[in-house]
């Protein structure tokens, strides 16, 4: 199995050489550095791992979708979408590829609430991730237990389907849209995930609505 | 009333629109239609001052009571529908950079793989 780990990173010098260095027996590590204006390109080369540029930050989605064109073009078999700031566990990626290499399913999703040890702060799950896992499910038909969790794999078929176009975080939205269209078999598994800051807040959250509107309009 | 002095000042002020406009039809940049669109829409406004009760007529049979009103309300339709214009065309800018920079990571790592 040809994996390969994408991580978009922006600003993450803080964290970046320990999460590379966790998840590299893993897989080919594609780092898409996203126009940072730390020393995150050069802590990600000298780490010794394929490191993809962004002249100018464009976004996580736009990152990501980077790094599976890269990824694509160089005939992988499974792809994995990791988070830069150290928030997910690199041994649980053999976990989140399993499905696929078993070749049960075309896409895993990392679900942070299937893992009860998970300690998600209250109020970011009250006001911000149980309305948006709702908002998710009701716009899209899935039964899903978490929304916009970075931890994903997707296999070589279904990365011939999945072309993000949503550059900034609607582009976790936009994942599971397609998976829906293209009729691609997936499947969540509990991840964990560490919490370090608030994330993404409720700004976010209703810029993701607006970029998913405009979106649609401008096919 | 007396509407002279206005009237002269917005008739001077679209005359320097519609010369503005001719130059950039002339070294064409713009097309053809858009400048036809241009110039109906300052039309409308020099009509508007010149001959203020045809707004009115036009209020009336669109049932609002005074031309002014009607004149602001389309006013605002219009600016609405330039921003919401706008804003796809920004949209569909922003994603063009972002093939453009997707293009020049992924040149440079594969002009990167001979040495």
């Amino acid at each position: 199995m040809k994996t390969f780990i994408v991580i978009p990173c922006y600003n993450e010098a803080e964290h970046l050489a320990k999460v590379i260095a966790a998840v590299k027996p893993y897989g080919q590590v594609v780092l898409v550095d996203d126009g940072s204006t730390d020393q995150s390109f050069n802590i990600a080369k000298n780490c010794g791992v394929i490191v993809l540029r962004h002249l100018v930050n464009r976004g996580m989605g736009a990152a990501l979708e980077t790094g599976d064109s890269y990824a694509f073009k160089h005939g992988a078999d499974v792809v994995v979408h990791f988070d830069a700031d150290g928030q997910h566990l690199a041994e649980e990626i053999p976990r989140v590829i399993e499905p696929i290499s078993q070749g049960k399913v075309d896409v895993v999703l990392g679900s942070r609430f299937l893992d009860p040890g998970n300690n998600v702060p209250f109020l970011k799950k009250l006001l911000i991730l149980k309305p948006a896992i709702l908002f998710q499910n009701l716009l899209l038909g899935v039964k899903l237990t978490d929304a916009h969790n970075g931890f994903r794999a997707l296999s070589y078929a279904a990365l011939s389907k999945i072309k993000i176009t949503q550059d900034e975080f609607a582009h976790a939205t936009e994942i599971i849209e397609l998976i829906k269209a293209h009729n691609l078999r997936y499947q969540e598994v509990p991840v964990t995930v560490k919490y370090h800051e608030f994330g993404q807040g409720f700004s976010t959250g209703l810029k993701i609505l607006k970029d998913l509107f405009f979106g649609k309009i401008n096919r | 009333m007396n509407y002279l002095p206005l009237q002269i000042i917005v008739s001077l002020f679209v005359l320097l629109v519609i010369f503005r406009l001719s130059r950039k039809f002339k070294d064409s940049i713009l097309k053809t239609s858009e400048f036809i669109g241009w110039l109906v829409i300052w039309a409308v406004v020099l009509v508007a001052f010149w001959l203020p009760n045809t707004a009115s007529y036009l209020a009336l049979l669109v049932g609002i009571g005074r031309g002014v009103d009607l004149a602001v309300y389309s006013a605002i339709l219009i600016i609405f529908y330039l921003i919401f214009r706008l804003y796809l065309k920004h949209d569909k800018q922003q994603q063009q950079i972002t093939k453009i920079i997707r293009h020049l990571a992924l040149k440079e790592e594969d002009e990167k793989k001979p040495q």
